[in-house]
């Protein structure tokens, strides 16, 4: 563990800024090209492994036209930072994806990231996508239980030996030996879980906030010890989705590049994709006029919330975190948190359910003064520290009046 | 000048000059901060928002005196080892001299000036390492502040240029990780907004720090009847003559 801080903070002191390369040059994007369609002829050649749902069949099953599709693709080139002449390639990279092995498995979470990308009554392309990736093992949606399910796994991990991508959701509770967590028929601690699932992975992707961060599960008092999987697992690829729950277009995002590439995008310090996390919510939010005029929501459905003024005073996180939800919006473009009236909680930063989430502004947060203890608001803190020193003062002032040696004015 | 006493150089003018300078950054660098972290007053000016910028400018405000504060720190910093007035280093060093110095002026200071058996006509130990915290503290302020300024500078770029934002983050990342430290976190992984709580909690530090500063300047005046609070202004203070021989 101590290795692991060394690590995660020589990590921090290399860290570059979130930069992102919008450009990279013609050569580059003409190599890539020719890389991505060899990449796209191969994978062409090979037999979908367990499923072989056509994916222009599933979308128009579901209702969404050709147009729609081709809508989507253009938009998830941008996303990904590649030009338009890519946009075919990417629609092409969409039909192969059930030829990518994912094992998906869950662990001490509130399965929220798997019910974000099932649970929508009108499906996504993404959703869509991700519901045909060749998902060969997902403990919340398999029919399978028990030893059943065991076996299954085993053979997946088996049959795909180092081609699968591992899909993380869920903290590791490292605590009184991984006890907090077991699963299956043979009782495995969740650490042990994730350490045999992820040896044989081409890559780890840790979805949701718990996977990345420790999420919930490891706010204050962090009772399991939850942990992230980059924290737990060394050695090995691992990029972070965060947020709580992971954007479906992020995940889709990150599958189809390595669909499309054979690589995993470009990430950031915190190994999150930078196409993703390379941007500041508040940057791009839509009420940054009103910010930057001091013009605040003061409570919920005051005036200012009439005239969407600015959440800022009212917890927004907008200007500390880092994800795109001010801009691919959810469900398809929907809306965003901050699109309907409510501000953002940071909920893809590390510990933000203790430092982002307390909708309110830092300075009159609940966290906790540096001595651990009482939970203090900053400000209150500080004006405790000024209230000592005052009274301290207050009686060294009456002493000195009243007992005081005042030196000679006189020679 | 009173008879018997003898008029001593304690701040050349320059020094003065960044006192006062800081003096005024510090109410500045306070009252906008504060609306930063909290907006305490409302905006009520009936005009489109792209009018009034009053966020805008507090930031603006704000960013502006912290570029004051960083070219004040410099030329301290600077005066601190190469001074040729008074090398302030010199009376921080823990040689046995500053720390009976040291005590002898908190003894001073608690026994409500019925000891006093060290010199006062030049800047002494106590006084030196109470300076020393207070630059200290700025400084960390100053590289914490850096560190969020250049948080929202995400695209790498600025307005003059790339080398401003990778500059800072070779300067201040460091801060991240430490003041995750300073913090504690039930996560192992540090966040930026340590670095946020950490830069509001010692300007209460700082304040703390000037309210005593105040204090004990005002206290010597009126106790060791030397002019002390007329350093800052005139730049010298006065002490008696046979005081000076003796010691
Ligand atoms: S609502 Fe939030 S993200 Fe939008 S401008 Fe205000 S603080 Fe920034
Ligand atoms: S707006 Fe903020 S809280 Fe909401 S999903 Fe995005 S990052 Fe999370």
């Amino acid at each position: 563990m101590a290795d692991d801080k060394i690590e995660s903070v020589k990590s921090l002191f290399t860290a570059k800024s979130a930069k992102v390369e919008t450009n990279k040059g013609e050569k580059y994007y003409e190599n890539l090209y020719a890389q991505c369609r060899e990449r796209l002829d191969n994978l062409k050649k090979i037999v979908p492994v367990s499923n072989n749902i056509k994916i222009k069949e599933a979308i128009e099953e579901e209702g969404v036209s050709r147009r729609d599709f081709l809508k989507w693709a253009s938009a998830t080139t941008a996303m990904l930072m590649l030009p338009a002449s890519f946009t075919p390639l990417v629609a092409e990279a969409a039909t192969l994806m059930n030829r990518v092995p994912v094992v998906w498995i869950e662990l001490q979470d509130c399965a929220g990231n798997s019910e974000a990308l099932l649970r929508s009554d009108g499906p996504t392309v993404d959703e869509i996508i991700l519901d045909i990736i060749s998902l060969e093992f997902h403990e919340t949606l398999m029919a399978a239980a028990g030893h059943q399910a065991e076996k299954q796994l085993e053979d997946a991990v088996e049959t795909f030996k180092g081609k699968y991508l591992l899909f993380v959701e869920g903290s590791v509770p490292m605590g009184l030996n991984g006890q907090y967590g077991t699963l299956g028929a043979k009782g495995e601690t969740f650490i042990d879980h994730l350490h045999r699932v992820a040896k044989d992975a081409a890559a780890i992707v840790a979805v949701g906030s718990c996977a990345t961060f420790g999420g919930i599960p490891a706010a204050a008092p962090n009772p399991t010890d939850a942990k992230g999987v980059m924290d737990v697992v060394n050695g090995k690829t691992i990029v972070n989705i965060p947020a709580c729950p992971a954007n479906p277009s992020n995940m889709v995002g990150v599958i189809l590049h390595y669909v499309l590439t054979g690589q995993l995008p470009e990430l950031d310090s915190l190994l999150r994709p930078k196409f993703a996390f390379g941007y500041r919510i508040h940057d791009n939010c839509e009420r940054r006029a009103h910010f930057d005029a001091g013009e605040y929501v003061e409570e919920w459905g005051d005036e200012g919330a009439k005239n969407n003024f600015c959440l800022y005073k009212m917890g927004c996180k907008g200007p500390m975190t880092f994800n795109n939800c001010s801009i691919v919006r959810y469900n398809e473009g929907v809306n965003w948190p901050v699109g309907v009236g409510r501000g953002c909680i940071g909920c893809s930063e590390p510990d933000f359910w203790d430092k982002y989430a307390y909708e309110r502004p830092m300075a009159n947060a609940n966290i906790k003064a540096p001595t651990g203890g009482v939970e203090k608001t900053v400000d209150q803190f500080g004006l405790g520290l000024l209230t000592a020193a005052g009274i301290g003062i207050g009686i060294h002032a009456a002493a000195s009046a009243v007992a005081g040696k005042k030196d000679k004015g006189e020679a | 000048m009173k008879k018997g006493y003898k008029k001593v150089e304690r701040m050349t003018p320059a020094m003065r000059i960044i006192h006062w300078v800081n003096f005024f950054s510090m109410i500045v660098a306070i009252a906008t901060g504060l609306y930063i972290a909290a907006p305490y007053y409302q905006t009520l000016i009936a005009e489109p928002a792209v009018d009034k910028y009053v966020m805008a400018w507090n930031r603006w405000g704000h960013f502006i005196v912290a570029i004051i504060f960083d070219v004040t720190s410099i030329v301290v910093a600077y005066l601190y080892f190469f001074s040729r007035f008074e090398k302030p280093y010199k009376k921080v060093l823990p040689t046995g001299k500053n720390i009976k110095e040291f005590f002898a002026v908190l003894v001073n200071l608690i026994t409500l000036n019925r000891s006093k058996k060290f010199d006062s006509s030049h800047s002494d130990s106590f006084n030196t390492v109470y300076f020393t915290i207070f630059h200290l503290l700025l400084a960390f302020m100053l590289f914490t502040g850096l560190q969020l300024y250049v948080e929202g500078l995400e695209s790498g770029l600025s307005s003059i240029g790339t080398w401003w934002p990778s500059m800072l983050h070779i300067a201040t990342d460091w801060t991240i990780p430490f003041s995750h430290f300073l913090v504690g976190s039930s996560v192992q992984d540090a966040t930026i907004m340590d670095v946020r709580i950490v830069h509001h909690r010692i300007m209460w530090v700082i304040i703390v720090w000037v309210v005593f500063h105040i204090y004990y300047q005002v206290w010597r005046t009126i106790f060791w009847q030397e002019g002390d609070i007329a350093i800052a202004f005139g730049g010298s203070k006065f002490v008696k003559e046979d005081k000076k021989a003796e010691s």
